[in-house]
């Protein structure tokens, strides 16, 4: 493999002008969705940015037309509510995949297209990117969420389990990233139980009425943008169901923030992308797909100035500590030091999913119950 | 309130006599106003009726299909986050209501009757600039100002004071809401003030009535109509308000406003946030019809 020079590539992309810099921010449109040189992508907002995409549209002679969506919900609304061929790729987090799959979104992908062998054998069949054994989504990156703190405030020891939510410590300093899953995945982890989202009746009874004893502790329910300023203005303390992928970026700003995975276990979010059934641009959508999961497109995936992320690929790590060391060192995607992949390796991450035995609406209800209370 | 001045405005400006037949002077000021009720209509009167129907549309697959459906109704009225959230919004709304007119009317007072034409002038306008500068913004600001690290515990700090926590309850509420409402409401006031007839308030003192009886028996009274108009603004506007709940209380607990967001965020559910957006219109218009009943009814008759 060639060694390759971030640098350059930035410098390069820089060097291209402001011109590409413009059209590389391209939002979707259906005026232009059908031109061959378009490639329309759902996905969540920053994913078309330069950094990650400038590379791959010059090589390939081709605009990448993005269209954002926040939160699962609103990627199956805005793909639902489109015309067929509106999007060739979509970005999707694993919990909807099955969504997606069932309502027949997604073409099959041919394993062989793309450099799966590359991956940690943990991340090679991913279940829920596959579906009667056929390869619907290809992993781009993931995270971990466990309970995110002010380090000012708290030591890592005072957290070894969620029960620190509950202590008069944390009375009014308890934030929650305003989405029922993560938040509520995690009070379920705290109840013991072994799958969190995938409960009978009686321990989501049990579930709700832990949840609702929080309910003292919480200063507030916040969107994305609050949990960056709760964290950094002392509003909040704790926040359960978030990870390193706000306080990271916040940490490196200055904040006193970190993030730690309680011994009941935290929860792994992952990015997959998928093609769209029905596109005409389906080569153009495999060669995105590839680039992406290539060592080069891993590495900018992880990476991007205001979004870190861990990478599933073996070669992207690789890759990563010849060219940035320092960067694989905050990511924590070092071979020879304590690294993300050990948390799985003690077998402490669940998937985040869907409740599997309830319905949304049921854990949305609980939610909405737990905010009015 | 367009609808409600229409009729003074274009029943002062139709002159009286002039040559023109009856008719014709008659039709003018309804062709003048044509544009308007258009614009009312396309604007307002279709999206409202369309939003009514929504309510009994259903949700199949993240989209909307038509049909005639109570359940959403039922699910909404019947639901306990929104009969709480109903109960707190209304209490929050009276509270800032209530604060913003106590808060505006001394000032209202001061600059309609105290104050020389040329300070009063640059005082309306004063109060004129808030009003069109972004809301949003002063209440991040507000957010950086109340937070336990932000400017007043800095200072407090600096004091050697024990720092206070502002930031997520009924104080910083209300401190985003009286942004949000204070300056109108004064504006409403000062012109209701402004357009009195002064030489009733010349008069009561002049038959030796006490300060507080000019005010009571005088002043209040004239300007009942501008009482209620400044009372229902703040009232619908901090009714409606979503930005203050979220940012300066976390959305804990959680407002109509608010509620319309999150029904919509999980499962897009677009016809039970209509109920909701409905309901408040509802509310609304009955508290407007409610103050226009008790501030006009000595004055029309």
């Amino acid at each position: 493999m060639k060694k390759f020079n971030l640098d350059l590539s930035r410098r390069g992309f820089l060097g291209a002008g402001a011109a590409l810099a413009a059209s590389s921010a391209l939002r979707w449109s259906p005026s232009y969705a059908q031109e061959p040189q378009v490639l329309n992508y759902l996905s969540w907002p920053g994913n078309a940015d330069p950094y990650l995409v400038a590379e791959f549209e010059k090589e390939n002679n081709c605009k990448i037309a993005i269209k954002e969506y926040v939160g699962g919900d609103q990627m199956l609304a805005v793909i639902n509510q489109s015309p067929p061929g509106s999007f060739d790729v979509v970005l999707a987090d694993a919990e909807y995949m099955h969504l997606l799959h069932e309502a027949d979104f997604l073409e099959e992908l041919d394993p062989a297209d793309y450099p799966l062998a590359d991956y940690w054998p943990e991340f090679q069949k991913f279940p829920l990117h596959w579906f009667d054994d056929k390869l619907f989504g290809v992993m781009s990156d993931f995270g971990y969420l466990g309970l995110s703190y002010n380090s000012e405030v708290y030591k890592p020891e005072e957290l070894a389990s969620y029960a620190a939510m509950w202590e008069a410590k944390a009375k009014g300093k308890v934030g929650f990233f305003d989405w029922y899953l993560p938040s509520m995945g995690c009070v379920s982890l705290s109840n013991k139980n072994a799958n969190p989202f995938d409960i009978d009746e009686a321990a989501f009874g049990a579930l709700k009425e832990k949840l609702f004893s929080l309910k003292p502790q919480a200063s507030g329910f916040y969107t994305i943008a609050d949990i960056f300023s709760s964290l950094r203005n002392g509003q909040a303390h704790l926040i359960p169901g978030i990870g390193e992928w706000i306080t990271l970026g916040l940490r490196m700003d200055g904040a006193p923030v970190d993030t730690i995975l309680p011994e009941e276990g935290g929860i792994q979010w992952t990015e997959s992308l998928s093609i769209v059934k029905g596109t005409p641009k389906k080569d153009l959508a495999r060669k995105f797909i590839q680039y992406t999961a290539s060592p080069k497109g891993q590495v900018l995936q992880a990476t991007k100035a205001d979004n870190k992320k861990s990478i599933p690929s073996i070669a992207g790590w690789k890759l990563l500590n010849e060219t940035m060391p320092d960067q694989a060192e905050i990511l924590r995607l070092q071979f020879d030091k304590p690294n993300v992949m050990d948390e799985w390796k003690k077998g402490r991450i669940h998937f985040r999913k869907l409740p599997v035995q309830q319905a949304i609406e049921d854990w949305n209800d609980v939610w909405s119950e737990l905010k009015s209370l | 309130m367009t609808e409600a001045s229409l009729p003074e405005i274009s029943a002062a400006s139709s002159p009286p006599g002039g040559r023109g037949t009856r008719r014709a002077r008659a039709a003018l000021p309804l062709l003048l106003g044509l544009p308007v009720a258009l614009w009312q209509v396309a604007f307002f009167v279709l999206p409202l009726a369309f939003l009514v129907v929504v309510t009994f549309w259903k949700v199949r697959n993240f989209r909307l299909a038509p049909a005639f459906d109570l359940a959403n109704w039922e699910k909404v009225l019947t639901s306990t986050p929104f009969q709480r959230a109903l109960v707190y919004t209304a209490e929050v709304a009276l509270v800032a209501t209530v604060l913003s007119m106590l808060l505006a009317f001394p000032a209202a007072h001061a600059i309609a009757l105290r104050l020389s034409a040329r300070a009063r002038g640059r005082w309306i306008a004063f109060l004129i600039i808030p009003v069109f500068s972004s809301y949003i913004l002063k209440v991040y600001a507000w957010q950086v100002v109340l937070s336990p690290g932000g400017l007043v515990n800095t200072g407090l700090a600096l004091l050697g004071l024990p720092a206070a926590d502002l930031l997520g309850g009924t104080l910083s509420l209300n401190i985003g809401l009286l942004t949000l409402t204070l300056p109108v409401v004064t504006l409403i006031l000062t012109f209701a003030l402004m357009g009195m007839d002064h030489s009733l308030i010349e008069a009561a003192r002049n038959l030796g009535a006490s300060k507080v009886q000019v005010l009571t028996q005088v002043t209040l009274p004239a300007i009942k109509p501008g009482l209620g108009l400044a009372g229902v603004t703040a009232f619908l506007l901090s009714f409606g308000d979503y930005a203050s709940p979220v940012f300066l209380t976390g959305s804990n607990p959680p407002t109509l406003a608010i509620l319309i967001v999150d029904t919509v965020k999980s499962g897009s559910q677009w016809p039970r946030a209509s109920v909701i957006g409905v309901s408040m219109l509802a509310i609304l218009a009955l508290a407007f019809v409610l103050v226009q009943a008790l501030t006009q009814k000595r004055k029309t008759r």
